[in-house]
């Protein structure tokens, strides 16, 4: 119990802050003259930005987006110098990926304070002119900047943990509370099978919860579905399947109903909320903290969901995601039946 | 016939020694009676019986079958209730029989006859459709047993079944259990009460893991030269 405000405090206080350090961008350089190399270099020198490629065609940059995971694309215009010499505006293109719109606004930011440097280096030296530099933000995966983008995946995963792990934990802690467990142990029913038939009624709930919740977010908020409904269906249960497990790993822990609860709570409803980048981004939490967010599934689920509702993501893209959660759950549910199993031996 | 040849059974926790190398034999249709102080080691004995747990060394023959071996086969011939009330509360008194009569496959008219004749038995026939948890604790406690019946198990473990209530229903509770017994169920049975262990036909006294004593009432009270079990109980408990 005397944990738990350390707990919050530290998972609060390094997951809540706005700041991305590195965040991946990809440069477009059309104009590859002194003034458009300067830029590149305040860009890199300003350790806001890692500058994952430099592509050479809007296609390119489209690849990057979905192979390299930048967050933004710079597009310098050609005859860079000459614009800056010789016109009184000059534009220059930023391609943002709304998908986060906590990152996304964050980015933009950090965009503007780089040129805003670089003009002034510039006003100093060699033209004298300010306001010289528009930038045009190109709004890529969620242009109208929609916040349901943001929410959708994160209830989904809720409502998965809440009924699935909690749900189930806590009716499998009950019969042990109740001594029901025991007398079930002594009839000849196999312990998979108790198990299972506490777990699947959740896992169905959860399910078809999941399917509410699809229904009102693309009826009702329009969000999209890009991807293969199938595809995602197949998602859902998988991180069903996940979240059961945990489930399954918490009632082999604790003992009673309170247990339960407390440990759901504090070991997984929490972390995930925190850690799984649906209201936080993960890029600015302390490596530590970035590493831990692995062993949720939550986070992989979540990169999974918006690939696929966001940017149109097919099997392929996602199997890695898909392969972690099933690694995640395969893992939990053979030792939560090894230390059911101990227990009886003990 | 024996239903239950207990072998230099033994069950450890680390380096304490819950049952220490006890060997006995229940005949069926007996009435066996296995008294011991809290954490005299009766109830770790009793789920190594059930199956619950392994035993440490040692082998036992529960209604015929090898404990390590064939454990699958036990579970169909055993029967159990438990000091704690243990059927669902949120379920009514004949969906509790349902449930537990389907558990052991007992076919679907066979088990409507037997629940018919049980509850007809307790007298709860105008109540099967009641919820447990509205129940007394007497009443629970019988249907618990007549429950652990329904499969026709050949033993019927019962711990502490009647702790917590009156003397009326207890009385009721050892009908249940003599007339289970006549039918040629073995009853193995843990109590508080020293009343009650004398209605069982012998009965074992177990301290620290031992098995101290084991016989009919009657002789255990001439042997020991007591007058009464309480006497011969407080005997092994105070040492």
């Amino acid at each position: 119990m005397l944990s738990m405000p350390v707990v919050l405090i530290i998972l609060f206080g390094f997951t809540i802050s706005t700041e991305i350090p590195n965040a991946k961008i990809s440069i477009y350089d059309q104009s590859e003259d002194v003034q458009s190399q300067r830029l590149i270099q305040s860009l890199i020198a300003s350790d806001y930005f890692q500058v994952v490629n430099y592509p050479n065609s809007e296609k390119e940059i489209a690849e990057d987006f979905s192979q390299l995971q930048i967050k933004a694309a710079i597009i310098i215009p050609p005859q860079f110098e000459k614009k800056l010499i010789s016109e009184k505006e000059v534009e220059l293109q930023v391609i943002n990926d709304m998908s986060d719109i906590n990152v996304a606004s964050v980015i933009k930011q950090y965009i503007e304070t780089v040129i805003l440097n670089f003009e002034n280096d510039i006003n100093l030296t060699e033209f004298g002119k300010t306001g010289l530099l528009k930038v045009s933000i190109q709004m890529k995966y969620n242009p109208e900047l929609n916040s349901v983008y943001m929410f959708v995946p994160g209830i989904i995963t809720l409502i998965m943990i809440i009924i699935t792990a909690l749900m189930s934990s806590i009716t499998l802690a009950r019969e042990s509370e109740t001594n029901t467990m025991k007398m079930m142990l002594i009839t000849p029913v196999k312990k998979i099978h108790i198990v299972l038939g506490k777990v699947i009624p959740y896992m169905a709930l959860s399910f078809l919860s999941t399917l509410m919740v699809l229904a009102i977010s693309v009826w009702i908020f329009e969000m999209p579905i890009k991807g293969n409904l199938f595809v995602l269906l197949i998602l859902c249960i998988v991180f069903m399947f996940t979240s059961a497990s945990f489930g399954l790993l918490i009632s082999a822990i604790s003992k009673t109903q309170l247990d339960a609860m407390m440990i759901t709570m504090m070991g997984l409803f929490l972390p995930t909320v925190l850690l799984s980048g649906f209201l936080f981004p993960l890029d600015n939490m302390p490596y530590g903290f970035q590493l831990l967010a692995n062993i949720f599934p939550a986070k992989w689920f979540i990169l999974a969901l918006k690939d696929i509702m966001i940017k149109g993501a097919t099997f392929i893209d996602i199997w890695f995601y898909v392969a972690v959660l099933l690694f995640i759950s395969t893992l939990l549910t053979i030792f939560s039946v090894t230390q059911i199993d101990r227990r009886r031996a003990s | 016939m024996y239903t239950i040849e207990v072998q230099n059974l033994t069950k450890r926790f680390g380096s304490f020694t819950a049952v220490n190398n006890i060997s006995f034999q229940v005949k069926k249709g007996e009435i066996f009676g296995f008294l011991g102080a809290n954490g005299a080691g009766k109830t770790t004995a009793m789920k190594m019986m059930c199956g619950l747990l392994l035993p440490t060394s040692g082998s036992a023959r529960i209604a015929g079958y090898d404990l390590k071996s064939e454990s699958k086969q036990i579970k169909k011939e055993i029967g159990y209730m438990s000091q704690r009330f243990s059927l669902y509360d949120d379920l009514t008194i004949k969906e509790n029989m349902m449930l537990f009569g389907t558990i052991y496959k007992v076919p679907k008219q066979e088990l409507n006859e037997r629940i018919e004749g049980h509850l007809t038995e307790l007298n709860l026939m105008n109540h099967k459709d009641q919820l447990v948890s509205s129940i007394p604790l007497g009443w629970k406690q019988k249907l618990a047993f007549s429950t652990a019946l329904l499969h026709r198990p050949k033993i019927v473990f019962l711990d502490e079944p009647t702790s917590g209530v009156d003397p009326i229903v207890r009385r009721e509770f050892w009908s249940l259990i003599y007339k289970a017994a006549a039918q040629g169920v073995t009853i193995f049975i843990t109590t508080h009460y020293m009343d009650e262990a004398s209605y069982c036909e012998r009965i074992s006294i177990m301290a620290e893991g031992d098995l101290k004593l084991i016989g009919t009432p009657t002789d255990l009270k001439i042997r020991m030269g007591v007058n009464t079990i309480e006497e011969l109980f407080t005997h092994f408990v105070n040492r």
